[in-house]
């Protein structure tokens, strides 16, 4: 009879769980109840790169495509898409960051490979591009085969120098990388010749092409991008998931590139 | 437990070890380079910050300053991209040596000016007095003495000097910090990374400041 009670009682309460947890679509892991008792969802994204994440100079705020993935998510979690914590990071910040719970999602042109799902989720790719080359209009190189044994500057955490290394060994051409911390760094070292190539995501070199500067039209390995939180953190990175595909099926994926012009 | 020191993180970096010792070497040599300029840059300016020739002390005083209120990393971004606007391209090792070599020249250059005028007066004085000109009085009596009070600061700015090195990260300079930097930032596996490097750089620093420390106690006995 006790058995039974207690049966009933589990019953009970696991369905009144579930209609919870379903009115507030979500499991409630402990991290996602950590950010909805916090009330702001504290969001890593880029501040450096046009159309994706950029703080216009004029106006301070920080806009782009990536912010608005990070609103819908917001939207998700706590039922408002503006209660969130935007921070600038870098390449090199963006890792350190999630590791020490300083920020709940990283959604930063974040490249995912095999080597880092080791160390953090990923969600499903919202975007996909190749690596392209940014060279000065002078010495007229045509392509990548022109660059051979020349230097070719690329950031510091980014995958461009896997991607043009493969492309090269194809060639059967050396060429020598630099890397710097931030994209205006190689911008600066490709001015003053330090580099002759500046190699990074085409979405990103588009934010630096000037009248000196062109585009190569090569495109290397494509680069999936997503969005990246800590390895612990299952929970959230399940949620976020659903977040991604949810986006990709309504179509609104496709309506968010189009808007920042990323195609 | 995935952490930032996840056991197969170190695994990694073993198999890469040689990626950071070629830094090592690399921030190693271009310490002692960048030593040899800012001792030469030191002793000179600070011989003529101590001297009585008014446009010396003025040349002198202009470099300390300038250099010492500046940001190194700022000189060493000039060294890489400025000079190359005006035909001037240093290979990136000497970057690290005259911008590192100049920028602690200048705080050498103070810690001898210093030394010398702890010298008393008198001796000086004396030394003129028999005959010996300014440079010979210089060599013959005030460096000799000047040197037991200077030798400890010196040791104490070669080992700043050698963690100064770490700016050539900035401007892809294939020293400790930048192989530390780009190794771990491709896999992102900046844990152990950082770790090692820091040992690596105390490797390279605590003797000399255990010198340091070694000098001090012997001036303070003799003095």
């Amino acid at each position: 009879m006790k058995k039974w009670i207690s049966i009933c009682a589990i019953l009970v309460l696991s369905g009144s769980f579930l209609v919870i947890s379903s009115l507030a679509a979500t499991n409630d892991a402990p991290e996602v109840k950590a950010i909805k008792d916090r009330g702001v969802l504290k969001v890593g994204v880029k501040v450096d790169v046009p159309n994706f994440g950029y703080r216009d100079p004029k106006t301070n705020k920080i806009d782009g495509f990536e912010i608005e993935i990070a609103r819908v998510i917001a939207q998700k979690i706590l039922g408002n898409k503006n209660k969130l914590a935007l921070q600038g990071v870098t390449a090199k910040t963006r890792g350190p960051l999630l590791d020490n719970n300083e920020l709940d999602l990283v959604i930063a042109t974040f490249t995912i490979t095999e080597e880092r799902k080791l160390s953090y989720n990923f969600s499903d790719p919202y975007f996909t591009d190749g690596v392209g080359l940014l060279v000065k209009k002078k010495p007229g190189y045509k392509s990548l085969k022109d660059l051979d044994g020349k230097k070719i500057g690329v950031a510091q955490s980014a995958t461009s120098r896997a991607a043009v290394q493969a492309e090269a060994d194809k060639l059967g051409i050396k060429v020598e990388f630099l890397e710097f911390a931030t994209y205006p760094e190689i911008k600066a070292a490709l001015d003053s010749g330090r580099v002759d190539g500046f190699s990074v995501d085409v979405a990103i070199l588009s934010g630096y092409v000037d009248k000196s500067t062109v585009i190569l039209p090569e495109r290397f390995s494509p680069q999936n991008y997503g969005v990246a939180s800590k390895k612990s953190n299952e929970g959230l990175a399940a949620l976020v998931n659903e977040t991604i595909v949810g986006l990709k099926n309504s179509g609104q994926l496709d309506k968010l590139i189009k808007k920042w012009k990323l195609k | 437990m995935v952490g930032p020191f996840a056991w197969f993180k170190w695994e990694a970096l073993l198999k890469d070890g040689n990626v950071f010792i070629e830094g090592f070497g690399i921030t190693a040599l271009v310490a002692v380079l960048a030593l040899g300029v800012a001792l030469a840059l030191g002793v000179i300016f600070g011989m003529l910050g101590a001297s009585h020739w008014k446009f010396a002390k003025r040349a002198s005083r202009c470099y300390v300053e300038f250099i010492q209120n500046t940001p190194l990393v700022i000189q060493v971004f000039f060294l890489y991209n400025g000079l190359p606007k005006i035909g001037i391209v240093l290979p990136v090792l000497w970057v690290g040596v005259i911008g590192v070599g100049v920028y602690h020249g200048a705080y050498i250059a103070e810690v001898i000016r210093a030394g010398i005028q702890a010298i008393p007066k008198g001796q000086r004085e004396a030394a003129l007095s028999q005959g010996f000109n300014y440079w010979e009085a210089m060599r013959y009596i005030i460096l000799p003495q000047a040197q037991r009070i200077v030798f400890p600061p010196l040791t104490n700015q070669a080992v700043f000097l050698i963690k100064n090195t770490s700016v050539m990260a900035m401007v892809a300079g294939g020293d400790l910090m930048y192989r530390a930097d780009s190794w771990s930032s491709g896999n992102i596996y900046y844990g152990p990374a950082y770790v090692v490097t820091g040992l690596l750089y105390f490797i390279l620093c605590f003797p000399l400041a255990q010198l340091a420390r070694h000098l001090e106690r012997r001036a303070e006995v003799s003095a």
